[in-house]
């Protein structure tokens, strides 16, 4: 792998910036960063800080039209984003796509935007509030799979640029850079070293975990946090590697704004002659849709009958972790589905986030 | 890549069969439109789909779209032919298949599928087959027993059908046209029979030590598929009379909404029930079900 030293990272972002829309997070205040859409040259300082919102949304959208039916036809409305670049993603967010492109491989709305990103990486080398990442190999530093270029703060504003994938390589081409020296390199290791001891000792979520996986923790546990949850999604809609979706129909409404009343009149020859199928004029045009769920809320499991496998608090909340960290999704992910981020602690108004729970798991054995 | 977008399908008739429920026929339109659509809904582009939907397999599903309402799975009772009917038993619950009620011949729906993983016909085929249905669970067991009647394929054939009462049975044709060959067991939970002599009171379980007799030696496989309490029940109360349990299957059911195991509804441990089941052994799904199941 090549690694250069940036000495201007504005001569960086200039360069990816031109055929790619730029994304940065920015640190409006202390503990309040997030991702934006940057217009260059405007671009905020390199921020370190985790932003609230993961870059889940980038690929997996908050809410989405599948597909369109103009009372004819069921057309696929797949997104179609122009090259985008996300300037900075953490390692445990960047082990979080990672998770998802194997998760959603075979989904064409979360592929088609995918396929058009450029992901540059950012080390962490001082643990973030709440952060556990090194414990399940998502961070400080940033794995090699999960970027294609990867930025670490060395002194004096200078930056070491480790190119990753081919499309990272081709991506820097014509910016002028110095190859790194072995001491810069080293630097790298050394500084995601020191950032790993100085991580809070969280023991007792190694010892959680495998409380979890030897089917040790009580329903009546369970139970016991699970009236605690407030069924608010806060921990589903920020954590990294949740994906649960539901779907809803809904009237269409054009890029006008208005709701398309009519039908188009699509070309008869489409149906088979002897169809007899006409197009319904009267029936107002409706999309697909879907949207961010969470496997916490009450109904997620509820059928149409009213029996619901999961209508008991706890049994959700157990559901939760379970697929954070069980053994049984190793064998078809490779790791767990958590990446330390820490997200759910930060939010929940409960007491149900990862650092909660696991504490309450070792003091109830 | 998985396909979210239906195909369009017609509606073509539908009888009213059982209390709320119907038997619907649909027909698949040639030419579903998959091409990206841009917002100001041009002319498609017509992209002939190779969706499968020559292949079904007998236990799949189908996700059913209806306009402006949303989509639901249900079961193929009639696997679609060369002109692409086929046929799904449907009962009134709730927002879509209300809708669906409602709708008149011609109408324009959207299907996509198939889905999940059907019965296993070769291990079940040639055998000495018991089928258990509860209720609506009867509808996905039809084209099995359809189909091995057909081709007479089977040592011996028993079908047991668990009803509430006498105005809840459903496919009460096909059953009508299997006892033509086969021993069918009508089981009625409450209020009168009909008076027909293979219409019992109680629950198909009450009639187990009978049908189990009738077999000489145990069933080879067993087949069920109803309400999970009948399921179970059955299941275990096979293994203990001494039914093999890798030799009995079941179809699972749980709320659903792509169908593609991404949405993450009809979770059961590590499994999604839409893409691992919904049919299951019963020594491979017991692992997974809750102590207490
Ligand atoms: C594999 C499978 C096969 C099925 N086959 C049949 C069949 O052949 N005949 C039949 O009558 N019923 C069948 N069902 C049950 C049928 O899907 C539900 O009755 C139906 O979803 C109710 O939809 P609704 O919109 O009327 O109800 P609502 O309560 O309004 O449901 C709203 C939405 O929730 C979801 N949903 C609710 N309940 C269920 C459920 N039980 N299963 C899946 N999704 C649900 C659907 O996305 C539905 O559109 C099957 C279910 C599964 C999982
Ligand atoms: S969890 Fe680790 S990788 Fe993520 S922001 Fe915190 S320190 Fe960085
Ligand atoms: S479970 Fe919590 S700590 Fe783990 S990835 Fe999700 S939000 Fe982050
Ligand atoms: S229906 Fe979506 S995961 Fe099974």
């Amino acid at each position: 792998m090549q690694q250069y030293l940036v000495e201007s990272l504005k001569a960086l972002q200039d360069h990816l910036s031109r055929a790619r829309q730029f994304y940065q997070v920015v640190e409006a205040a202390p503990g309040d960063a997030h991702w934006q859409h940057i217009i260059p040259p405007a671009y905020p300082p390199l921020s370190a800080q985790k932003p609230q919102s993961s870059a889940k949304s980038f690929f997996f959208a908050e809410q989405e039209p599948l597909y369109v039916f103009d009372g004819q036809f069921f057309r696929e409305t797949l997104p179609s984003p122009e090259p985008f670049v996300l300037f900075g993603v953490q390692s445990c967010d960047l082990t979080a796509i990672h998770y998802q492109d194997l998760f959603f491989e075979q989904d064409v709305y979360y592929q088609a935007r995918r396929r058009q990103a450029l992901l540059v990486g950012i080390d962490c080398v001082h643990p973030c509030a709440q952060g556990f990442c090194y414990l399940v190999n998502a961070g400080p530093g940033v794995r090699d799979e999960t970027a294609d270029l990867i930025l670490h703060p060395l002194e004096d504003n200078q930056w070491l640029l480790v190119v990753v994938t081919a499309q990272g390589k081709e991506a820097i081409q014509g910016v002028a850079l110095t190859p790194a020296s072995a001491q810069e390199m080293n630097q790298r290791w050394e500084q995601l070293s020191h950032c790993e001891q100085e991580f809070d000792d969280h023991s007792y979520i190694t010892e959680g975990v495998e409380r979890l996986n030897r089917g040790e923790v009580s329903d009546a546990l369970w139970q016991r946090i699970g009236v605690q949850c407030l069924a608010c999604s806060g921990c589903t809609t920020l954590c990294p590697t949740c994906s649960c979706y539901g779907t809803q129909s809904q009237p269409f409404v054009s890029g006008d704004g208005e709701p398309v009343a009519k039908a188009v009149e699509v070309s008869g020859t489409l149906i088979k002659e002897d169809s007899g199928a006409a197009p319904n004029t009267e029936q107002p045009a409706t999309q697909q849709v879907r949207f961010w769920d969470s496997c916490l809320y009450e109904g997620f499991q509820r059928e149409a009958s009213f029996n619901n496998p999961s209508a008991q608090a706890g049994e959700r909340v157990k559901r939760f972790w379970y697929h954070k960290f069980s053994d049984d999704f190793l064998p078809e992910f490779g790791r767990y589905g958590c990446v330390g981020c820490g997200r759910c602690e930060q939010v929940c108004p409960g007491v149900i986030g990862v650092h909660s729970v696991m504490k309450r798991i070792v003091d109830d054995a | 890549m998985h396909n979210l977008t239906p195909s369009a399908i017609e509606l073509v008739d539908f009888y009213d069969d059982g209390e709320q429920a119907r038997h619907f026929q649909f027909r698949l339109l040639d030419g579903a439109v998959s091409a990206s659509a841009d917002p100001a809904l041009t002319e498609p582009t017509l992209t002939k789909q190779d969706t499968g939907w020559q292949k079904v397999q007998i236990g799949q599903f189908f996700m059913l779209n209806v306009p402006g309402v949303g989509e639901a799975p249900f079961t193929f009772t009639q696997m679609p032919d060369e002109q692409g009917h086929f046929r799904a038993l449907v009962r009134q619950m709730g927002a879509v298949t209300t809708a669906l009620f409602g709708l008149q011949p011609g109408q324009i729906l959207g299907a996509r599928g198939p889905y999940g993983i059907g019965w296993p016909m070769n291990e079940i085929s040639g055998k000495r087959i018991l089928v258990v249905g509860g209720g609506c669970g009867l509808a996905p067991l039809v084209g099995v027993v359809d189909h091995l009647v057909e081709q007479q394929n089977y040592t011996q054939l028993t079908v047991v059908y668990g009803a509430r009462s006498q105005q809840a049975k459903m496919l009460n044709p096909e059953r009508e046209r299997w006892q033509q060959f086969i021993p069918v067991f009508n089981m009625i939970e409450n209020g009168d029979l009909n008076g027909d002599e293979n219409e019992y009171h109680g629950r198909p379980i009450d009639i187990m030590p009978t049908v189990l007799d009738s077999f000489g030696e145990l069933p080879d496989v067993v087949l069920l598929a109803g309400p999970q309490v009948m399921m179970f029940g059955m299941a275990d109360y096979l293994v203990a009379s001494g039914v093999y349990d890798h030799a009995i299957y079941l179809s699972i059911e749980r709320r659903m909404h792509c169908g593609l195991g991404t949405c993450g509804h009809c979770y059961l441990k590590h499994q999604y029930i839409c893409t691992d089941g919904p049919t299951f052994r019963w020594d491979v799904l017991q692992p997974y079900l809750p102590e207490d199941h």
